[in-house]
C-alpha cells in the first residue's frame, strides 16, 4: 500500500480526489490538510509515502511549502493546479508530475502507474523558492504564519523548534538547518539561529558571549561560532 | 463778420482731422469707458497739438490772437478727465504765452482752466454715473461757453490797459464764443454718432454669431456625417444670408445649401482647387471674386462667383472645410468673412467635444465590460472545478449550484451601465456567495444586514458585488482560519453607507488611490459612483492588517 496525504484548501476537491484514490485500490488516504502549516505538521509526523499538493493555497503557496520541507523528509509530491500558467511550465521543464483540476481519472490513473515503478522522492530545489518570506508556526491549536523579518532568534531543545519574535514564542516543524539554509538567520550556537539585524549587543563571557535583542532577549553564542559572528558584523 | 468765417473755417479742418481718425483704429481710444493711462497720453497730445495749431492758424486781432484754441482744451478736459484737460490746458496755454502779445498772461491763464473746468465737469458726471451726458452736444456747446466767457472775463481782468482789452474783448468775444461753442459740439455729436454706429454694428455681429452658436450647438457632436451637417449648413444661410453655404470633409461634399445646389451635389468629391489647398495647408482661403477669381468648378452656369474656404480642425488635423459664397452679382462682406471663421472654429471645437464624448462613453462601456469580465475566467473556473467535484457524491448539490452559476452570469450579462436597485445587487451577490460558500464550505461564513427599508436605493449596477469578491478573493481565501464577512446597511441623513468588513486584514491600505493595486474593480466602482452621484459620495477603505479590513460605500438615499 503507499500511504498518501491530500492538501487542497477546498474539502470537495480533497473529498473528490481521495474518492478517485481510495477506488484506486493500493493507495491508502492516511490524511487531508486544507492549507500548509497543517501539511508540514502532518508530513513530520505521519511521514506519506506521497503528497497531492495544491498549488493554491491560502498564505502560504504549495511551492513555498516545499521550500519549507526537510530534503531528508521529502515524501514523492504530485502538485494540483488550477491554473498557474508559470508552475505548469516548470513541472514540464523537470518532470515533476502534476495534475490538472478538474482531475480527470485517466490522467490520474498514469501517474499512479508512473509512481508504482518508482516512488523515490525527487529534489525539488529547482522549483523550490531559495529563500523564505513567511515561516510556518502553530502555538497550541492556532496556526501562525510569522513574516522572517519579525524573527529575533529560533532555537531547539527537547520540544522541538521554538521561533522568536520581540512579543511571541511559538513552534515550527522545520529544521535549524533549513531556516539556516533559506532565511538570513545565522548559527551562533549548536542549538540557536540568531537574526542579525536583531543583535543589539553581545556580551563576552568566558564561555563564549551573550547576544541581547531589541526585546531585551538574552541568546547565547558559543566560542565555536564567535568568530565567525564577529566578523560578520565587522569586528575584527 | 469776418472773423466769424474764418474761425469757422479753421473749426472745420478739425472736424475733417476728427473725421479721418474715427476711420481708424486710434478713434476706439476717444471713446475709452475708463481712460488708462495710454489713452490719457494720447488724448493729451491729440488735443495740445489742436490747441497749437489753434493758436497758429489764429487771427491777429488788435496785438491778441482770435482763435479756437478752447475747443481743444475743453474736449480734451471733458474726455480725459481733470489731469488731462489741466495738462492740455497748460500746454496750449504755455504755447500761448511764448507768441507774446498784451493779453499772453491772461490767455495762458484762461486756456489752463478752461481745461482744469472742462475736466472736473467730466470727473463730476463720471462719478454721477452719467458718463453718456460727456458726449451730449448741447452739454458740450454749454460748457465752451462758460469756458470762452471765463477767457473773456479773465482778458479783462488781468490784460492792461483795460480799454485796450474791452475793445478786443468786445470785438472777439461773439465770433469765438459761437464758434467754440458750436465746433466742440460737432466735434462731440461726431465721436458719438462713430460710437454709436460701432457699438450697434459689433451687438448686430455678436448676436448673429451667438444665434448661429445657439442653434447649432449639440449638431456636429452628434456626429459629422451628410445628416448633421445639413441642418449646420441650413442654420448659417439662414443667419448669414449668405449665397450659399457647403460644408465638405476631406475627401468629399458632406452639404450644400443654396444656390447651385442643383449640380453642387452632397457625395460627390470635392472638385475646386481652393478647397483642397485650404485642406492641405490647413489655411484659410479666399477667392473675392474680384482680385482672386472665382468659378465654379463643376458647372459653368452657376451663379456663384465668390467663395470663403475655412478648415475645420480636429485639435490637430484638418478634417474638412466649411464655404461660404456669394453669387457674382454680391460683394462678400467682410463681416460674413470673419463671422465664417468664428463658426468654423465653433464647429471644429463642437467636433472635438462630439469625439471627445464619445471616447469617454466608450471607455465607460469597456470598463464595465471590463468589470463584468473581470469576474469570469477565474472564478468560473473555480466554480466548475467545485461542481466537478461534487458530482460523483451529491449530484442534486451540483445541480443546485449549476443553476445559482448560471443565474449569477445571466445577471452578469444582462446588467448595462444604469443604475440597479439594492435588492438586484443583493440577488446577484447571493448567487456569488452561493458559489463561493460552496467552495469554502465552513470556510466562509457571510452575514447581511440590510433592513428592508434600504432595498429600493438605488446605485450603479457591480457596485457591491466586485467589493464583496474582492473580499473573497483577496482576503477571505487567505487565511488559515475561518473567514467572516459582514454586509451592513445604514442610513445617515440623506445618505446610505454600505459596509464590507473581512476579518482578513489584507487589502493595502488604500488601493482606491492606487489603480495599480489590486483595487481596478473597486477603483472602477469609486469613479463610477462619483460620475453619477458626485464627489462626497464614493468608496473609503479601513483596513488593520491582520485584523479586518472594511470599505465603506457612500451613496445618496434615493429611491425609485
Amino acid at each position: 500500500m503507499i500511504s498518501c496525504l491530500i492538501v487542497d484548501d477546498e474539502p470537495f476537491a480533497r473529498e473528490e480526489l481521495a474518492d478517485i484514490l481510495e477506488a484506486a485500490g493500493d493507495i491508502q488516504v492516511i490524511g487531508q490538510c486544507s492549507n500548509a502549516v497543517e501539511a508540514l505538521q502532518a508530513i513530520h509526523k505521519q511521514k506519506p509515502d506521497l503528497v497531492f499538493l495544491d498549488i493554491q493555497m491560502p498564505r502560504i503557496t504549495g511551492m513555498e511549502m516545499i521550500a519549507m520541507l526537510d530534503p531528508d523528509n521529502m515524501p514523492r509530491v504530485v502538485f494540483v493546479t488550477a491554473y498557474d500558467e508559470y508552475a505548469i511550465k516548470a513541472f514540464e521543464n523537470h518532470a515533476f508530475d502534476y495534475l490538472l483540476k478538474p482531475v480527470d481519472e485517466q490522467r490520474l490513473a498514469k501517474t499512479l502507474d508512473k509512481l508504482r515503478k518508482d516512488l523515490r522522492p525527487k529534489d525539488m530545489t529547482v522549483i523550490a523558492p531559495d529563500s523564505l518570506e513567511i515561516l510556518p508556526c502553530y502555538s497550541g491549536n492556532r496556526l501562525k504564519v510569522v513574516p522572517v523579518k519579525d524573527v529575533e532568534f529560533v532555537f531547539s531543545d527537547l520540544g522541538g523548534i521554538h521561533v522568536a519574535t520581540a512579543t511571541s514564542q511559538v513552534h515550527t516543524q522545520m529544521t535549524l538547518k533549513l531556516l539556516e539554509e533559506k532565511t538570513p538567520l545565522v548559527r551562533c550556537h549548536r542549538q540557536y539561529l540568531i537574526m542579525p539585524s536583531a543583535i543589539r549587543e553581545i556580551v563576552l563571557l568566558d564561555t563564549g558571549a551573550e547576544v541581547i535583542t531589541p526585546s531585551g532577549a538574552k541568546v547565547p553564542v558559543s566560542r565555536r561560532y564567535l568568530k565567525s559572528l564577529k566578523q560578520m558584523l565587522g569586528f575584527q | 463778420m469776418s472773423l466769424i468765417l474764418l474761425l469757422t473755417q479753421q473749426m472745420c479742418v478739425y472736424l475733417v482731422i476728427v473725421y479721418l481718425v474715427s476711420k481708424t483704429p486710434l478713434f476706439k481710444l476717444f471713446t475709452e469707458e475708463a481712460p488708462r493711462f495710454p489713452h490719457k497720453l494720447f488724448i493729451y497730445l491729440v488735443f495740445s497739438g489742436f490747441c497749437i495749431m489753434a493758436t497758429y492758424f489764429g487771427e491777429q486781432t488788435n496785438d491778441a490772437i482770435a482763435n479756437t484754441r478752447a475747443m481743444g482744451a475743453v474736449l480734451g478736459g471733458l474726455l480725459g478727465g481733470p489731469v488731462t484737460g489741466f495738462f492740455v490746458g497748460l500746454t496750449g496755454g504755455l504755447h500761448r504765452y511764448s507768441m507774446g502779445g498784451f493779453t499772453d498772461v491772461a490767455c495762458a491763464i484762461s486756456t489752463t482752466m478752461e481745461g482744469l473746468s472742462a475736466g472736473l465737469i467730466s470727473h463730476y458726471l463720471r462719478s454721477q454715473g452719467k458718463r453718456e451726458l460727456i458726449y451730449s452736444p448741447v452739454l458740450v456747446a454749454m460748457v465752451t461757453l462758460y469756458a470762452e466767457l471765463m477767457q473773456m472775463a479773465l482778458i479783462m481782468l488781468i490784460a492792461k490797459p483795460y480799454d485796450q482789452a474791452w475793445e478786443l474783448v468786445r470785438q472777439i468775444a461773439p465770433p469765438m464764443l459761437l464758434v467754440n461753442s458750436l465746433g466742440a459740439a460737432a466735434f462731440m455729436s461726431m465721436i458719438r454718432d462713430q460710437k454709436t454706429m460701432f457699438d450697434k454694428l459689433s451687438s448686430a455681429f455678436s448676436a448673429k454669431a451667438l444665434k448661429i452658436a445657439e442653434r447649432s450647438v449639440g449638431l456636429l457632436s452628434r456626429g459629422f456625417n451628410e445628416e448633421t451637417t445639413a441642418q449646420v449648413a441650413q442654420i448659417i444661410i439662414e443667419e448669414t444670408k449668405v449665397g450659399a453655404v457647403a460644408i465638405t470633409d476631406r475627401d468629399k461634399l458632406l452639404a450644400f445649401i443654396g444656390s447651385g445646389a442643383d449640380h453642387h451635389i452632397p457625395g460627390t468629391p470635392i472638385a475646386s482647387q481652393i478647397t483642397k489647398d485650404a485642406i492641405e495647408q490647413n489655411k484659410v482661403m479666399f477667392a473675392d471674386g474680384v482680385e482672386t477669381p472665382y468659378a465654379c468648378s463643376i458647372s459653368r452656369q452657376c451663379k456663384l462667383g465668390s467663395s470663403l474656404v475655412i478648415p475645420l480642425r480636429n485639435d490637430t488635423e484638418v478634417i474638412g472645410t466649411i464655404k461660404l459664397y456669394e453669387p457674382k452679382n454680391k460683394l462678400f462682406l467682410n463681416i460674413n468673412r470673419t463671422l465664417g471663421e468664428g463658426i468654423a472654429r465653433l464647429l471644429s471645437n463642437q467636433i472635438l467635444y462630439g469625439r471627445v464624448e464619445q471616447q469617454q462613453n466608450l471607455l465607460t462601456q469597456t470598463e464595465l465590460k471590463l468589470l463584468q469580465a473581470q469576474v469570469n475566467p477565474h472564478f468560473l473556473f473555480n466554480a466548475l472545478n467545485t461542481i466537478s467535484a461534487i458530482t460523483r457524491r451529491n449530484p442534486d448539490m451540483a445541480r443546485t449550484l449549476l443553476q445559482q452559476l448560471s443565474q449569477f452570469l445571466r445577471i452578469n450579462l444582462k446588467r448595462t451601465a444604469g443604475l440597479v436597485t439594492l435588492a438586484d445587487e443583493l440577488d446577484h451577490i447571493d448567487a456569488y456567495l452561493n458559489i463561493e460558500k460552496a467552495r469554502f464550505i465552513d470556510r466562509l461564513r457571510v452575514e447581511i444586514d440590510i433592513p428592508n427599508e434600504l432595498h429600493k436605493v438605488r446605485l450603479p449596477a457591480f457596485t457591491l458585488q466586485p467589493i464583496i469578491e474582492n473580499a473573497v478573493k483577496h482576503g477571505t481565501s487567505h487565511m488559515l482560519d475561518t473567514g467572516h464577512i459582514q454586509v451592513k446597511g445604514l442610513q445617515e441623513g440623506d445618505e446610505v453607507v454600505l459596509s464590507i468588513t473581512d476579518n482578513a486584514g489584507l487589502y493595502p491600505e488604500n488601493p482606491v488611490e492606487d489603480p495599480e493595486q489590486k483595487g481596478l474593480g473597486m477603483n472602477l466602482v469609486h469613479k463610477r459612483i462619483q460620475n453619477q452621484f458626485g464627489c462626497q459620495y464614493g468608496i473609503q477603505v479601513k483596513c488593520q492588517p491582520e485584523q479586518f479590513t472594511t470599505v465603506s460605500i457612500r451613496i445618496p438615499l434615493e429611491e425609485v
